[in-house]
């Protein structure tokens, strides 16, 4: 290759490596400082000390972890429930108002999260369910919003799946149940794991919702964490931060060990 | 009859009718009832709107809205390019470890991101503290409350949905049209600018519209890096609905929201390449 053919490519690697810099710095300055043995959140560190991540863990902040954890578990195994169906009826079946219920499906993401979680308190304030916002009200909105990537994961391994397996497993003599349990199921299982691993994580890194549906015992630890900024930069907020970026990275990798996740992130395109 | 399919979506179907589309109707319609002395009435009106519109406090807190989206939306599409253009090209054995990393971010909600963010900019952070053992001011600057710290931190917060989506668009592009086009005499730039660029429009608009859409609702970064004196609709709206409990006026901002966010889907949808699929 001759010279000026390869310089481009070089000054391309430069601004790439720029966009590295500037997308993980902040990120890693956050973890950094959280390891901070002063009391202000500077960098570099005034010296080295786990007394923030110790305070990280009092009894308060530990209940709104487990809250966390549960409320993102639970809308993810919730939204591979009510999104299992509706990725079926809409991948397999054509008819009138199907791009309407596509609309509806992938609404969530498009519209504004904040006003739905305006919406929602409303709601819940009319009609008296969740009079108090807590656990209750955040699934239910938290369901709604990680819906979507559920119904398009699944939907993405449901398209690679060949209709005929279902004839072919027909013409032996399974019957739909067993169709559907030994034969979809396990073929599609990478997506719904997929599914519902985007689920989690669009749950556990909520604010707009949240910060509108939690109440003052019931509150995801983004918000918590939000609502103490106000008071200042304290270095346990930076630990806790830490914690709220460490547990789904944990998740994924736990994850990626058995399913390939690389084939969900951005989807193939469809036949 | 009813057939099979009917049964599948009739259940979720319900549940978002309920829980998606019926509180976000009833944000829209409060947004055009009166209320007194924080309750709401059954009469309509538009006074809601002429309030919000009418009082110079509102309207910069709109302009700002925008101002900000619109600038998100280019620096995202403008970084995200090169970027997923040298992801989808490049023949690194660390390829896989590289989109990873640049998608990784997307882990972080966005008060970790912003976190970081205060301590950099900060008048005691980490940029004032480099300038001025370089001696290249003489007293430290406030970069953050402000309106261009929003804009940074958001552009942070938005550039991996902009990495996503300029990496579907691209991927859809023949190497072979590059082969051709430096075969045939062009150098590698002329090629990207002449050949890629035209072809990766789409993406383009479409991360620039997507990251627009984003951040006009976003919260927590105007919240954390704009404060009281960069306020925008977002942050408005929350001191309304959970601080001043005044529903109407928290809607009407929800709804001015809401509008733009679908004036701005319409646009994705006419030219963005984006089709309604799943």
């Amino acid at each position: 290759m001759s010279l000026p053919s390869i310089r481009p490519w070089t000054w391309l690697k430069i601004t790439v490596g720029l966009t590295y810099v500037f997308m993980l710095a902040p990120i890693l300055v956050t973890i950094v400082v959280s390891f901070n043995a002063g009391t202000r959140s500077v960098f570099p560190p005034e010296g080295w000390s786990l007394r923030w991540w110790y305070e990280a863990f009092s009894p308060e902040w530990q209940s709104a972890i487990y809250l966390t954890l549960g409320l993102s578990s639970t809308t993810a195994v919730l939204c591979t429930v009510v999104g299992l169906p509706l990725a079926f009826g809409l991948v397999r079946h054509r008819f009138p108002g199907r791009k309407l219920l596509i609309l509806l499906v992938l609404g969530p993401l498009l519209l504004p999260t904040l006003a739905t979680g305006i919406g929602l308190l409303q709601v819940f304030h009319w009609t008296g369910i969740f009079e108090t916002v807590g656990f209750g009200s955040l699934l239910v909105g938290h369901v709604v919003i990680s819906l979507p990537f559920a119904v398009r994961t699944i939907s993405v391994s449901l398209l690679g799946l060949p209709a005929n397996v279902e004839a072919a497993a027909a013409s032996l003599g399974a019957n739909r149940i067993q169709i559907f349990w030994q034969i979809i199921l396990p073929l599609i299982r990478n997506g719904l794991v997929a599914g519902a691993l985007f689920a989690f994580i669009h749950s556990f890194t909520d604010v707009n919702l949240s910060l509108f549906l939690s109440g003052p015992a019931a509150a995801p630890i983004t918000v918590k964490i939000l609502g103490f900024l106000e008071f200042g930069f304290a270095p346990t907020l930076a630990a806790l931060s830490a914690i709220s970026l460490i547990i789904p990275l944990l998740v994924v990798l736990a994850v990626q060990r058995t399913t390939r996740l690389g084939d969900f992130v951005y989807a193939p395109k469809q036949p | 009859m009813f057939g099979v399919h009917w049964i599948l979506i009739a259940g979720p179907a319900l549940f978002l009718l309920l829980f998606f589309v019926f509180p976000n109707a009833l944000l829209l319609s409060a947004s055009l009832l009166k209320s007194e002395n924080q309750v709401l009435t059954s009469k309509l009106t538009l006074d809601n709107f002429g309030f919000v519109l009418s009082k110079a406090h509102y309207q910069r807190a709109i302009l700002r809205t925008f101002v900000v989206g619109a600038s998100v939306g280019l620096l995202v599409a403008i970084i995200s390019l090169p970027i997923s253009y040298f992801l989808i090209r490049t023949t690194s054995r660390f390829k896989g470890v590289l989109i990873t990393l640049s998608l990784a971010p997307l882990l972080a909600s966005v008060v970790v991101r912003t976190y970081g963010w205060y301590v950099i900019l900060d008048r005691f952070g980490f940029v004032n503290d480099v300038l001025l053992n370089f001696s290249l001011i003489e007293e430290r600057i406030a970069f953050i409350p402000s309106t261009g710290g929003i804009i940074l931190g958001l552009t942070h917060a938005l550039l991996p949905y902009g990495i996503l989506t300029n990496l579907a668009a691209l991927s859809s592009i023949n190497p072979n049209l590059e082969t051709a086009s430096m075969s045939l005499g062009e150098n590698r730039c002329r090629t990207f600018f002449r050949v890629v660029l035209p072809l990766s429009m789409p993406g383009l608009v479409a991360s620039f519209l997507l990251a627009f859409s984003i951040s006009i609702s976003a919260y927590a970064t105007p919240a954390i890096l704009g404060g009281y004196a960069s306020r925008t609709i977002a942050t408005h709206i929350y001191t309304f609905i959970m601080q001043v409990l005044d529903w109407s006026l928290g809607a009407t901002f929800g709804a001015i929201l809401i509008g733009f966010t679908v004036f701005i889907l319409v646009l994705m949808f006419r030219f963005g390449g984006r089709r309604l699929e799943l």
